[in-house]
């Protein structure tokens, strides 16, 4: 904690491919700053080694000490986060931290390594409603990098090759084995990687879009969070999915959106200590003679 | 983690997951001619059997870890889990090392599985226990004080010696002692929820249905220092909750867990109410059986099975909300476990005058996956923290 009433806090999203932190300044009259944001890959790494590690490098970036932080925060896997003063849910930090990178944002789209969610939220970022894809793996950030190393591209190549793709080929949208089959066929067949990679995130988009009509958001700013908001060709194809349903949603990305889990764990943690600390002074007045 | 309460730890969890009831064998085969008496969750007094030489057994159904074969013949799909996994244990020769079984009032699946076993089991010492519903002492009193002579007669006989007024007035002391033990260790979870996660203290707690009185006093004892010196265990954010609905069937540990991962310190809960049933203690002078029955009486906790007034039901439940600063209450009920789910509206009825927020799920002992449960009791431990002020 600093002084005039300023807080740091810290959000550790743990998910199951990348432990991603955030260090925020919370001043007392609100116009939060983020402080620093980092991105761990735990590529088969002991995690709690990984979060123990990420965390004084965050602060380091942040040039901050573990006392000045006044509520480290866990969100995802979180239990393994040994510093962590409170854990809060998935949904709730990366409604949170959406809100924060935007505040037009109505709605949702978290797509992690094995699922996806959408929500739909209000301006102060409460959940509203939300529908998540079924436990099918091919609706998912693993399933695309599973095909990315089929193919030969890596992840950060996934989204630009897909945005040049002249004629998209379809995939199975049911089943990652049966759509992992359909792209080892494609690539017998010649079709070039672009297509078979657009291909794949039509079928994505399609998904999700059927999600967010679930869950009302129609004609709701959607913010795309999680692993593969960094994904350009995902959120293309999303937008032209929503745009050829005919609805008036509208599809957004940000440069932190893949932080938005560990931003609202951050924000909400920063929301947390001052709720104890009015409870904790409201009792020592009790107290007081 | 201190090795000793690593240890510790693995013992518990070892006497939770072992189906053949070891720990039983071995304490039978410490000493000639010992005997070992189960009973179904809810209350029995230990005391009796304890006071005859024998041991109390809890018999908690298989839980997760065992395929039901046979037992399913035994009961419609409507019926809660329990019974078939306990008829499973039975059958399969794991239960053959207790030479009693009880079979405490707790609904009517339970009383028709007290009859199942005379017809299958007709050689082993079977009694329903027919705790009272009324709570005075001329009229429940009465019927209680007569119900334990005989359970007492019985045991007596089945243990092949009389227990004398001395020997039961002893094993209330145990008693008094052990239930003191788990009250305390209770409180002090309820102020340190960090300190002692559910998950082990659920554990701790269960090793008392299958270890003597004595050592499991000490097993809690000793526990609760080990946890109090484990560094790392540091103050946390979590919601506090209150568990109900979990009484008898009980939930397999992967569920407290989840609940924990979810965010959420449970600070009180009715697992295993059987083992610290009455809340005070049995005074230790003048006549035994008139003081369990006295105590029956007036000290037992309320839950279910248990007739209470009309509209007093539920006073419990805020109670313990207010006793223990619970911030909400998780129903956590088996599937298809009457009493749970039809007290259920009456306790939401009493959290709602009180606008205590509140959840529900149910599960059956062998529930494997939690993913809903967690994103369910995730939701519900940040909507109290989060917007309760808002």
């Amino acid at each position: 904690m600093s002084g005039n009433g300023q807080l740091f806090t810290v959000g550790v999203d743990v998910g199951s491919s990348a432990v991603k932190t955030a260090v925020v300044r919370m001043p007392t009259e609100g116009g939060e700053e983020v402080l620093a944001l980092r991105t761990d890959r735990i590529r088969r790494r002991d995690l709690r080694k990984v979060i123990a590690e990420a965390y004084p490098l965050a602060l380091s970036q942040a040039g901050i000490e573990a006392g000045q932080v006044a509520y480290a925060a866990s969100t995802g896997e979180g239990e393994l986060v040994d510093f962590r003063r409170g854990h809060f849910y998935g949904m709730t930090t990366h409604a949170r931290g959406a809100v924060f990178l935007d505040a037009r944002v109505r709605a949702v789209l978290d797509v992690g390594a094995l699922h996806a969610r959408a929500m739909r939220i209000d301006s102060r970022s409460k959940v509203l409603g939300y529908r998540m894809t079924s436990q099918c793996a091919s609706g998912s950030g693993q399933f695309l990098e599973n095909v990315a190393r089929y193919l030969g591209v890596s992840l950060e190549e996934v989204g630009t090759l897909s945005c040049s793709a002249r004629s998209p080929e379809a995939v199975s949208s049911i089943c990652a084995v049966l759509a992992e089959t359909d792209v080892i066929n494609m690539v017998s067949r010649g079709i070039a990687t672009a297509d078979i990679l657009k291909g794949i995130h039509q079928s994505m988009a399609g998904r999700y879009v059927k999600l967010l009509r679930a869950i009302g958001a129609a004609e709701a700013h959607v913010l795309i969070t999680g692993g593969l908001a960094a994904d350009a060709g995902l959120a293309e194809a999303m937008r032209e999915s929503a745009g050829g349903d005919g609805l008036g949603m509208t599809i957004h990305t940000h440069p932190d959106s893949i932080y938005a889990g560990a931003l609202g764990a951050a924000l909400w943690g920063g929301f947390r200590h001052r709720v104890l600390e009015r409870r904790a002074a409201a009792a020592a007045n009790r107290e007081a003679p | 983690m201190n090795p000793e309460l690593t240890s510790l730890l693995d013992r518990v969890r070892e006497l939770a997951e072992d189906l053949d009831f070891t720990a039983v064998r071995a304490w039978k085969d410490e000493g000639t001619d010992r005997k070992a008496v189960g009973h179904m969750p809810i209350y029995v007094p230990r005391e009796l059997i304890h006071a005859c030489g024998m041991l109390p057994v809890g018999v908690l159904g298989a839980g997760d870890r065992l395929e039901i074969i046979r037992g399913d013949a035994y009961f419609q799909s409507y019926i809660c889990h329990i019974p078939r996994s306990t008829i499973e244990l039975a059958l399969t020769g794991r239960l053959d090392v207790l030479d009693g079984m009880l079979f405490p009032s707790i609904c009517d699946v339970i009383r028709n599985l007290s009859g199942m076993w005379r017809m299958l089991f007709p050689e082993r010492y079977v009694r329903y226990v027919d705790v009272p519903q009324n709570f005075s002492s001329e009229v429940g009193g009465t019927f209680w004080r007569r119900e334990l002579e005989q359970l007492w007669n019985d045991l007596a006989k089945l243990a092949g010696r009389a227990g004398g007024d001395d020997e039961l007035r002893s094993s209330i002391a145990i008693y008094n002692e052990n239930r003191r033990e788990i009250r305390e260790l209770y409180e002090a979870r309820s102020r340190e929820p960090w300190v002692y996660p559910a998950s082990e203290l659920y554990l701790v707690v269960r090793a008392g249905n299958v270890l003597p009185p004595e050592e499991h006093t000490l097993l809690l004892r000793r526990y609760r220092d080990l946890a109090a010196q484990e560094p790392g265990r540091h103050e946390q954010d979590l919601s506090r909750v209150v568990v109900v609905g979990t009484f008898c069937e009980q939930p397999p540990l992967g569920l407290l867990l989840t609940l924990e991962r979810a965010g959420c310190s449970i600070v009180d809960d009715d697992l295993l109410l059987g083992l610290r049933w009455l809340t005070e203690e049995v005074p230790e002078d003048g006549d035994p059986l008139d003081r369990l029955t006295a105590a029956y009486l007036t000290s037992s906790c309320e839950t279910a099975s248990v007739y209470q007034p009309e509209g007093r039901r539920g006073g419990w439940l805020v109670e313990s909300v207010q006793h223990n600063r619970a911030e909400g209450v998780i129903f956590c009920a088996p599937s298809f476990c009457d009493p749970a789910l039809l007290e259920q509206p009456m306790l939401v009825e009493a959290l709602a005058a009180e606008g205590i927020p509140h959840t529900q799920f149910k599960y059956s002992e062998n529930t494997g996956q939690f993913a809903v449960i967690r994103e369910q009791a995730g939701t519900f431990s940040d909507s109290i923290r989060l917007w309760s002020e808002a």
